[in-house]
């Protein structure tokens, strides 16, 4: 059933399914062109080495192959990537930022490191020619564990650098020591999070047409950030950026890996096609995924929240090591996040909060999904659980005594947030929300009447209820252009990416809307820098709120322009017209007006003047950059049952209840949670990446590493509120990372609800049933 | 990964001895050894094939260098391969005690590191698959060593 304005808050069907679910959709795979070649990369196996000496003659020489371009071939362009994310200005903050060269050139720091760049007539000829290249690499020992990483006599991963420590900042609010002194109790523990990766579905492609006649490049990357993938490029390459176009088509998920930019991939495939003067394909592989796509999750926490003894928090004092991988484009972004979100909806008057970053033999870790939100939320949440225990008070109840209340909002937390802004809380309203989760999975009923009833028979059931608060939406700005044509549809482009987000039509009912024009006649255009070539990319939940405001300020510019020219042409003064139906006309006399495609027409003449002051057409570009993010919030809750036998968990109930301000399409809304809880069910109990000592990666397979399929995730509930945003004008918050972001927390909650009694203390995600059991066990004893 | 454990052999130990140094022999008796050929004092070269799970046939260039040499006690070997799928590195030690019979008793110990797609791939399966491979081996040299012994 096709929707009807107005189209904000509509289940509005989504606009690129057509295409995406009839085949018809461009993936960068799916680019064909005459004469184009094949790109493979010969990559380390040791995670830590001296390369002695590479040999590709054989591979030059083996029939198919154009070309085999070492370190040594790469001349001038043979520099380390940029820091991408500068660390934010926080007082005595220590960060060494070390980059990765295209190819490694005198060492190795991780399995699946590229060494060699092979270019063939096709992937075949290309994997072949790997083996042909002979690499010559002495082993050091590996760093894997982050504590004996920084020991002194830890293998140094760059040698120029004393130690292995890459950052280490202290952000503190209030005083903590005076909180603990004041104390009734302290809560303290160890906390692990360990690594994961993104799994999309679609890996990382390139593909690279150099014109060397008119001196153009046409670049398709899975990219989520075209615009500044391009800029860099350009700046390389020695050409204009407007020489070089960078179209990010549709992407099969982005959830972070994607934002990293100038891979090596990236920035190797466009050097080699104006060597060559052939379009070049690159196609990651999945394996290849595992190894040379950017990771996240590994962090060790040893904290601590004192609070008195009828629950009220006081203070937490935290200090933890992020895992940064082998190097750190990313500068501080996760662990920032991390000491930002454990604040979450409570009102912690003092705070103090220490990281240190530490280069491993490992991939590259950037933000995934959450970007580090989750392990501050899982160290928060869980200090709660065991306060509450600790202090027999309810888990509810706890949590209620320290929201922070609706009137105290803008609330600065006088800590610096990931976008250099401090920390503050634009809105929200927390206590409506819990208590609505707690009553939609019936929290009451179940601990006083089901879980003792069950318990009875047998049954290990447990319940959980995990708050969280969300930095979304940050700067520094987006922008768009809308445009009606003489057609009367309107094209509305955007600079942002789009991984499957729905962008096609939340802008849409947006520019709609404002325009007074059907849903379906609203085409978006995104990723592609010849359509708009001013932006920065697909993070941190930023899509809706930031490209959308750009799209409604655009769009509202326009209507206005549309008023203009119709109260000259209608005779009749703006207050009275009104837009509706794709029409513009007289509120007075409904039948006095004209199509806003033939306005197009007349404001765009081909005789007379286009006045002075005024431009041709009606079309508009604005942006929209707001000073810092928007606060999303939220509450999960979830019943479990666990057999103690097997240590397997069913998850009988997942509840997502949603404050993401203004909502455009609560079927968008909803379908971000569910594959946000999805995410968030693989990260708790199956999905580890598992490192040997020496730096392997041992379950590089989707045999091995294990992703909730349909059956393990289940159907998820969620309600929805509403606190806009008071930093745009629709009230817009973020949305994408919401169902992940207290998964880990509430799952381990529940199960050890369900086990209470047994001893079992969960302070690690991700479980699975195999640690589970390890933890059922160590209780027993 | 580790590999250890004990195996007797039926026979004397300067026979098994004997045995353990003959590359043509061991070429038989290594389950995949396409090749092996001495290249100097202690020093083997070979090709040998693995399948590990999904990886069918995996080949690769070994090279064995023997040390610490007791005969007919006790030797070294440093093992060192390399192939389209990973590689291997690692040492093994192996002791031969003579008991009445006679009877010789192996202890074997061998840490091996194992990297690349073979490690990444092939991980659950990789210690199933050299514990198989130890006693296909050893039951093979036994077989040799009483085929000679029955010849004389």
């Amino acid at each position: 059933m096709p929707a009807a304005p107005p189209y904000l808050r509509a289940r509005v069907p989504r606009n690129e399914d057509a295409r995406l679910l009839t085949g018809r959709a461009l993936f960068v795979d799916d680019v064909q062109l005459p004469g184009m070649l094949h790109v493979a990369f010969v990559r380390s196996e040791h995670a830590h080495g001296r390369i002695t000496s590479i040999d590709a003659s054989a591979a030059r020489l083996r029939p198919g192959v154009h070309a085999v371009y070492t370190a040594a071939d790469l001349g001038d362009y043979l520099k380390p990537g940029p820091i991408l994310v500068s660390p934010p200005p926080i007082p005595n903050l220590v960060f060494h930022g070390c980059t990765q060269l295209p190819l490694a050139k005198d060492k190795v720091r991780h399995v699946g490191e590229p060494i060699a760049m092979i270019v063939a007539d096709s992937r075949y000829v290309a994997e072949d020619a790997i083996r042909d290249v002979v690499v010559e690499i002495a082993p050091i020992d590996a760093v894997v564990d982050l504590e004996k990483g920084l020991a002194a006599d830890a293998p140094l991963i760059h040698e120029h650098l004393t130690s292995n420590l890459a950052a280490h900042v202290i952000q503190r609010k209030g005083n903590y020591a005076s909180a603990k002194a004041k104390a009734d109790i302290i809560v303290k523990r160890r906390f692990h999070y360990d690594r994961g990766v993104s799994a999309a579905i679609e890996n990382r492609a390139v593909v690279v047409d150099w014109n060397p006649k008119s001196e153009e490049m046409t670049i398709w990357d899975t990219t989520q950030a075209p615009i500044p993938i391009r800029n860099g490029l350009a700046a390389m390459l020695g050409l204009l950026e407007s020489q070089v176009n960078v179209i990010a088509p549709f992407v099969g998920g982005g959830f972070g890996p994607k934002i990293m930019m100038f891979y090596p991939e990236e920035l190797l495939l466009p050097w080699a096609a104006m060597r060559l003067n052939r379009p070049l394909k690159w196609t990651e592989d999945r394996q290849e995924n595992f190894y040379a796509t950017t990771q996240e999750r590994g962090q060790v926490h040893d904290a601590e929240m004192a609070l008195t003894k009828d629950g009220r928090i006081l203070g937490v004092h935290d200090v933890f090591l992020f895992d940064t991988g082998a190097y750190d484009p990313y500068g501080l972004t996760i662990p920032i996040n991390s000491q930002c979100t454990l604040i979450g909806p409570y009102d912690i008057p003092d705070y103090e909060s220490e990281f240190t970053a530490v280069f491993t033999n490992k991939t590259i870790v950037t933000p995934v999904r959450g970007a580090g939100r989750q392990h501050g939320v899982f160290v928060s949440e869980r200090l709660l659980d065991l306060a509450a225990r600790e202090l027999g008070i309810d888990r509810v109840e706890i949590r209620k005594r320290n929201l922070i209340g609706p009137d105290k909002f803008p609330v600065n937390h006088e800590i610096m947030f990931q976008d250099s802004a401090p920390l503050i809380y634009d809105s929200g309203d927390y206590l409506p929300t819990l208590e609505q989760a707690a009553e939609i999975i019936g929290y009451e009923q179940f601990i006083r009447e089901e879980q003792p009833r069950l318990r009875a028979e047998g049954r290990h059931v447990g319940v959980g209820v995990a708050c969280y608060v969300e930095g979304t939406g940050i700067g520094p700005y987006e922008g768009a252009r809308v445009t009606i044509e003489p057609s009367g549809k309107v094209r509305c482009a955007t600079g942002v990416g789009t991984q499957g987000q729905g962008h096609f039509t939340v802008f849409a009912q947006l520019v709609a809307d404002v325009l007074g024009v059907n849903v379906v006649d609203v085409k978006v255009v995104t990723g592609d820098t010849r359509e708009f070539h001013w932006g920065t990319g697909t993070f941190a939940s930023r899509g809706a709120v930031v490209a959308g405001s750009a799209c409604h300020a655009a769009a509202s510019n326009v209507r206005e322009k549309v008023l203009n020219l119709a109260s000259v042409l209608l005779n009749v003064p703006p207050d009275r017209l009104e837009l509706s139906g794709g029409r513009v006309f007289d509120t007075d006399d409904p039948q006095r007006g004209m199509s806003l495609g033939e306005l197009s027409g007349k404001a765009n003449p081909l005789r007379g003047a286009v006045r002075p002051g005024t431009e041709p057409g009606l079309e508009s570009t604005a942006y929209f950059g707001p000073d810092r993010g928007s606060t999303a919030s939220g509450v999960h809750a979830i019943i479990v049952e666990v057999d103690p036998e097997t240590a397997t968990v069913e998850i009988k109930r997942y509840l997502v209840v949603h404050d993401c301000g203004t909502i455009i399409n609560p079927m968008l809304v909803e379908g971000q949670i569910h594959g946000g809880v999805a995410h968030g069910i693989g990260n708790a109990f199956y999905e580890k990446l598992v490192y040997d000592e020496q730096g392997q990666l041992l379950n590089a397979s989707f045999m091995d590493y294990l992703l909730p399929t349909a059956t393990d995730v289940p159907m998820i509930e969620t309600a929805h509120r509403e606190t806009p945003s008071p930093y745009n004008v629709v009230g817009l918050k973020g949305v994408g990372e919401a169902g992940c972001i207290p998964t880990g927390a509430v799952f381990a909650q529940a199960v050890e609800d369900a086990l209470a009694g047994s001893g079992v203390e969960i302070t690690e995600i991700p479980l699975s049933p195999n640690r589970l059991f390890e933890l059922i066990e160590a209780a027993r004893k | 990964m580790i590999l250890s454990g004990t195996f007797t052999f039926e026979g004397p130990r300067a026979r098994v001895w004997d045995i353990l140094q003959d590359p043509d022999v061991l070429a038989k008796a290594l389950p995949g050894t396409k090749t092996l050929t001495k290249v100097g004092d202690d020093r083997y070269q070979g090709v040998m094939k693995v399948s590990v799970g999904p990886m069918s046939a995996a080949e690769f260039n070994i090279t064995v260098e023997l040390k610490d040499k007791v005969e007919p006690e006790k030797f070294s070997m440093v093992i060192d391969g390399k192939g389209g799928v990973g590689f291997t590195k690692g040492t093994a030690t192996i002791v031969l005690d003579e008991q009445p019979g006679p009877i010789t008793v192996m202890t074997y110990t061998s840490d091996v590191q194992i990297g690349g797609k073979i490690a990444a791939v092939g991980q659950r399966l990789l210690e199933s698959v050299g514990k198989m491979m130890t006693k296909q081996a050893l039951e093979a040299l036994n077989r040799e060593l009483k085929a000679r012994l029955g010849s004389g």
